[in-house]
């Protein structure tokens, strides 16, 4: 008895935190259950009548993990400052996504009913060959999110370990269940308005974390002093001088490229990120998220991507060499360091909030991907079926991802890095010339679709690993070239094939 | 802190204000 009054008095604040918040995530799900339930179109998309405000912070949520604020945020303790570069990038495609796909987006599916983005391949290219490319789509959809999960459940039970002491496989089962209930109960009116608190959570951390290194140092002076002329090593043994404020001297820019590119592209082809466009509402709330999308995740990124280089200035020498090679732990150790349960306790939320996030708008992808555009296509279904059946496929695909907790494969992080990378190259060619192309073909969609998964194998495999030079030159570069070139190219030779002018009239509003 | 390093923290604000800049101005209208 003496043992759990003195956990809950050690741990009470951030108990309390979790608890408040996880009661009203299942809240907000169990508030839409009624809602959700009264058609497919509400299920899946919220029937597009979602205010601007909740859908540009849940992009930013959704898109932003717990691999953004604990992963990428400590890799700068290795890397240093110029490590935001690569939130550059990401803030770069974050604008492109908006300004290019989004209104262009949200008026073409609506004008094709269409609910998930492998079904508006099939309907937008309107072809049995189209249907083929729906299917292929949504098989990997259903292949790349499993380990895309796997590592999101697995950052969030080691937080819940090393902060609550909860063992590693309640923490996985926690965060699985109680994100995979809300999303089942309210469909994507619970994704979007828990993810819009969310976003919120997470904005306010990311300033609330940068603050704590300066705070523990005595501000910006002593800091930058601490960091100019540092006697902590680098990963190689060497002394880091002021390594962590020059340009290049820690990393390469073509590494940098790499990663910013890779991951920031997600934004442009992922369909977690995509989906967000079919469910806003009109074009006053449209403009709102063009313009605040970008403000929400830029200066979210300003606050933690070099986060982890001003660690540099609360660590000795001794626990600067732990961390510089176990770079994950760079952030715990920040908030173990400014020992203060209150902070602990915020940023704890907030690192939740990141990782349930994404994992709901996954999980309803995955669930509508198996649903609509597998089961549906070979056996149409009705939409009281189709909601109960996309809820049962949402549970067992959370069972497979927490027995993969628990027992995760080799190599997962890297997995997922590729996964995303297959998106890219996949998916955005047909995507984008399904917006803009009228003479973009169900052939060109087809082809340029398995050439980015070829080519991303192949450049991986049989290139990169396998030349010391070309170890920093991510996939995503060669498997996106090629696969836009090859969906122009094979649009062109295959033009006969584009749909009849008068379905062109109507995808395109002319 | 060299100018490289420092570029993309000022590098993402500039991205904002100008992206604020361009859609205030941008035509486009979201239309059973």
């Amino acid at each position: 008895m003496q043992a759990v009054i003195d956990y809950i008095l050690q741990n009470g604040f951030v108990l309390f935190l979790t608890t408040i918040y996880t009661a009203f995530c299942l809240y907000i799900g169990w508030y839409f259950k009624k809602k959700a339930q009264s058609g497919v179109g509400e299920y899946y998309v919220a029937k597009r009548e979602i205010p601007g405000w909740v859908v540009s912070l849940a992009f930013f949520s959704t898109f932003a993990s717990t691999n953004t604020y604990i992963g990428q945020a400590g890799m700068s303790f290795k890397y240093g400052l110029s490590w935001a570069w690569v939130g550059l990038f990401w803030a770069i495609f974050c604008v492109i996504a908006w300004l290019v796909l989004g209104p262009h987006m949200r008026n073409q599916t609506a004008r094709l009913n269409s609910f998930t983005i492998p079904d508006y391949f099939h309907f937008r290219y309107k072809s049995n060959l189209a249907r083929s490319i729906r299917i292929l789509s949504a098989a990997t959809i259903l292949f790349a999110t499993l380990w895309y999960m796997t590592g999101i459940a697995k950052g969030c039970a080691h937080v819940l370990t090393s902060v609550l002491d909860v063992p590693y496989a309640w923490g996985a089962f926690l965060i699985i269940f109680v994100t995979c209930a809300y999303t089942i109960w309210g469909g994507m009116y619970s994704v979007l308005w828990t993810d819009a608190i969310q976003g919120i959570m997470m904005f306010a951390v990311a300033i609330l974390m940068l603050l704590l290194p300066f705070i523990f140092v005595g501000g910006i002076g002593p800091m930058m002093e601490r960091l100019s002329d540092s006697v902590h090593v680098d990963a190689k043994g060497a002394p880091l001088g002021n390594g962590l404020l020059t340009f290049g001297s820690l990393v390469s820019f073509l590494y940098i490229l790499g990663i910013g590119l890779a991951v920031g592209m997600k934004q442009i082809s992922e369909p977690r990120c995509l989906i967000r466009f079919y469910s806003i509402k009109d074009t006053k709330s449209m403009r709102f998220a063009m313009i605040w999308t970008p403000v929400f995740l830029g200066i979210s990124l300003v606050c933690v991507m070099g986060l982890g280089a001003l660690v540099h200035g609360m660590a000795t020498p001794e626990e600067a060499a732990y961390l510089v090679k176990n770079t994950d732990e760079v952030i715990g150790f920040m908030l173990a360091k400014f020992d203060s349960p209150i902070i602990s306790g915020i940023c704890v939320a907030g690192l939740f909030a990141a990782g349930m996030s994404s994992l709901a708008s996954v999980i309803l992808i995955v669930g509508t991907a198996f649903v609509q555009d597998i089961w549906h296509l070979w056996k149409p279904l009705p939409a009281k079926t189709m909601i109960n059946r996309t809820k049962w496929t949402m549970f067992v695909y959370c069972l497979i991802v927490f027995v993969f907790t628990l027992y995760p494969p080799a190599g997962i992080v890297e997995l997922t890095a590729f996964s995303g990378a297959v998106f890219s190259a996949s998916f955005f060619p047909a995507i984008f010339g399904g917006l803009y192309l009228r003479w973009g073909t169900d052939m060109g969609a087809l082809v340029s679709m398995i050439t980015g998964i070829v080519v991303n194998i192949v450049w991986r495999f049989g290139f990169r690993l396998q030349y010391e030079s070309l170890k920093d030159v991510h996939e995503v570069f060669p498997s996106f070239v090629i696969a836009f070139v090859v969906y122009l190219v094979v649009s062109k030779l295959t033009h006969h094939r584009k749909p009849d002018e008068e379905h062109l009239n109507m995808v395109f509003g002319s | 802190m060299d100018f490289m390093t420092a570029f993309p923290y000022w590098g993402i604000i500039l991205i904002i204000v100008v992206n604020a800049w361009v859609v205030s101005r941008m035509q486009f209208e979201i239309r059973d």
